[in-house]
């Protein structure tokens, strides 16, 4: 009797530190949360067909973010990923129409979004810059080409290989799961591995947890920053091929304002703009929650002209519980 | 050593950047009645304003090939829709010495000063498809986008009838051009009661979120009859991107009226998912301003306070003509009756 009772405690006790020290346990409960009230106030909300048209529309969001994460955790930032979406989006696109094959126009656009991720891990370690300035100018240099590369106009008819990637379903038991979503659960898993059981991925939280004691503890930092903004590009490459794909037009317009977005799904993911702490499934989680907001606005018919606001006020109230919940547990 | 390095590079690509400016340098001019026209739109980013500017051009070489005149354009412009900055690009054309502007304004108060600034200096302006009318420009040559909405409700009510629930999609809400074609489009239902707006759904002039919005609302009124596309955004999608609404449209109980008649909304048009299309004259924006800043500085023609550039209203009935136009670079001829 008495062994039950001390188990039950020690059930007890092992969720709370779960509660206390899983950061995304919160932001998760607001997601359902919010969730469980579009299932009940919408007939639509929980039908296989919105759940997934709601994972796919977040998933190139999700996906850049993943690597924002990682440059976040440590300890900058990366205001770039629009313009790589769109422009990574775009080389894919010109060459597809000018009749390369699906895999190298593929890989030419994760390329290019690669390089600019590494362009900008080397200006930001070698030459001192501070990463809001290198990456905000490398977002308007990206931009400029997608303009200046499409004189405007964007590129349409794509072959039906490429489309494939953005809006193929795979049938996975019941479902119908699009494509885009797999690609996002299993960049998840993947970064998540090497966030959390890599000797680099331990490196870049002690870099942006205290760079000076990362130096003394001989981790080469420039080679840690270069790696996160290139992992960064990278990422957000493979989002804006799939966002590209999946609306068959690569717009040079595309994607304007997205690093928002991005910054914002880390930061409502309990990611310290500080560096140093928070994990993927916030990122993660965080994305879903914008997006999940957004849809619910329109299936509720909530008139167009106030969903701004109303996005604005959900996401302040979701980090705000977030923040009572930290303080309390400290 | 290496910062040694850096500098030397930083040398190099402040030199090519220098290089690669004076590349773009104008032309000189020609001696005798040679003008200089500044054609300026909102934006250099969005694709209709390219086709304005490739009329300007063919106007302007138009009158040169003609004589004794010769006309030029220097196109110029904000990157993205930016008043501050149009207000900048407009001292800088002052600055040079033009004989004349054409600007469509980005916002008609934010641009009244640099317009008068231009007007003092001697340099005549009108302004096109967006106006700025407590300024000094000679006139506006624009298109009435109230009617343009009514015009696009007496379309939608001939193809889905005087009954049915309609779903609109503007751009950015309080943009003033959407917001009049919006009030056009609601007087013109406002006499049938049977018509019922459900939604009016917003995507802030983003491909992907008007994607997403409209399949959303299909998800949330599947028994809609009406869409009004208050702009084309999710028509610049390729085929399959929105499935529900491609298949309800397809089947015919799903009606579709939409703004712009760009050779995108065209293709749509011909598979059977739109039923029409109510476009400003985008290549007579240029064509037209540069013909009329050439009238009031060489042969001093006035105009009045607003010039209404009319619309184009396409159907099935004559959407080969449109798209003859558009594939030849050709907008003189006036387009078949679309009934």
């Amino acid at each position: 009797m008495k062994d039950t009772t001390n188990e039950k405690i020690g059930i007890l006790r092992k969720v709370v530190r779960l509660f206390k020290e899983n950061q995304v346990i919160t932001i998760l409960l607001v997601l359902i949360g919010i969730s469980l009230y579009l299932g009940i106030h919408t007939k639509t909300f929980f039908t296989a067909y919105n759940v997934f048209n709601v994972l796919r529309a977040f998933s190139w969001i999700a996906i850049s973010a993943f690597g924002q994460t990682m440059v976040i955790i440590g300890g900058g930032i990366d205001l770039s990923p629009g313009s790589v979406m769109a422009l990574s989006g775009i080389i894919t696109g010109m060459l597809l129409v000018r009749g390369v094959s699906v895999v190298i126009s593929v890989f030419a656009g994760l390329a290019m979004g690669t390089f600019i991720g590494y362009l900008n891990g080397t200006m930001i370690s070698r030459s001192n810059l501070p990463p809001f300035i290198a990456t905000l100018g490398m977002m308007s240099i990206a931009r400029g080409f997608c303009y200046g590369l499409t004189n405007g106009w964007p590129i349409r008819k794509f072959p039906a290989g490429f489309l494939y990637l953005g809006q193929a379903d795979i049938h996975i038991l019941l479902w119908k799961v699009p494509l885009p979503v797999i690609f996002m659960i299993v960049l998840a898993f993947i970064s998540y591995i090497f966030l959390n059981n890599t000797k680099y991925g331990y490196h870049i939280y002690a870099v942006g947890g205290n760079e000076y004691s990362a130096s003394l503890a001989s981790i080469n930092i420039t080679k840690i920053k270069i790696l996160i903004y290139t992992l960064s590009g990278f990422f957000t490459a493979i989002g804006g091929i799939l966002m590209t794909s999946r609306l068959g037009v690569a717009a040079p317009t595309a994607a304007l304002g997205y690093e928002l977005d991005v910054i914002a799904a880390v930061a409502i993911g309990g990611i310290s703009l500080r560096g140093g702490e928070g994990n993927i499934w916030g990122a993660l989680i965080g994305a879903a929650i914008m997006q999940v907001i957004r849809n619910g606005l329109v299936l509720l018919g909530f008139p167009a002209y106030w969903q701004p606001a109303a996005i604005g006020a959900v996401i302040i109230i979701a980090v705000m519980i977030d923040q009572f919940k930290k303080v309390r547990s400290q | 050593m290496k910062s040694k390095h850096f500098k030397m590079a930083m040398v190099m690509m402040i030199f090519a950047a220098f290089m690669i400016i004076s590349l773009f340098q104008a032309k000189p001019a020609s001696a005798g009645h040679s003008y200089v026209f500044a054609w300026i739109p909102k934006a250099l980013n969005n694709p209709v304003f390219a086709l304005g500017r490739d009329g300007a051009f063919k106007k302007a070489s138009e009158i040169t090939a003609r004589g004794p005149d010769s006309v030029d354009v220097i196109y110029t412009g904000s990157v993205a829709s930016d008043a501050a900055e149009q207000v900048r690009v407009i001292e800088d054309v002052i600055a040079k010495g033009v004989d004349g502007i054409g600007v469509s304004c980005n916002d008609p108060t934010a641009l009244i000063d640099v317009i008068n600034k231009a007007v003092n200096a001697g340099i005549p302006v009108m302004t096109w498809d967006s106006d700025s009318p407590d300024s000094k420009r000679f006139t506006y040559l624009g298109v009435d986008n109230y009617s343009g909405g009514k015009a696009a409700a007496d379309l939608l009510i001939r193809h889905m009838g005087k009954r049915g629930k309609v779903a609109l999609l503007t751009g950015v809400p309080g943009a003033l051009n959407l917001e009049e074609r919006i009030r056009g489009f609601k007087d013109g239902i406002k006499n049938y009661p049977g018509i019922k707006i459900v939604q009016i759904a917003a995507c802030y002039d983003d491909i992907n979120k008007g994607v997403q919005v409209v399949e959303e609302v299909m998800q949330a009124h599947p028994d809609l009859d009406g869409w009004f596309f208050v702009g084309l955004w999710p028509m610049f999608a390729g085929r399959g991107s929105m499935p529900l609404w491609e298949r309800a449209s397809l089947s015919g109980r799903l009606k579709n009226v939409a703004f712009d008649t760009l050779p995108v909304e065209l293709e749509w048009m011909k598979a059977g998912l739109i039923c029409g299309l109510v476009g400003q004259k985008y290549w007579g924006w240029g064509y037209d301003t540069i013909q009329m800043l050439y009238d009031y500085v060489a042969h001093g023609k006035r105009f009045p306070n607003w010039v209404n550039s009319g619309m184009d209203i396409v159907t099935i009935k004559n959407v080969d003509a449109m798209i003859k136009a558009w594939n030849t670079h050709d907008f003189t001829k006036p387009l078949p009756s679309p009934f």
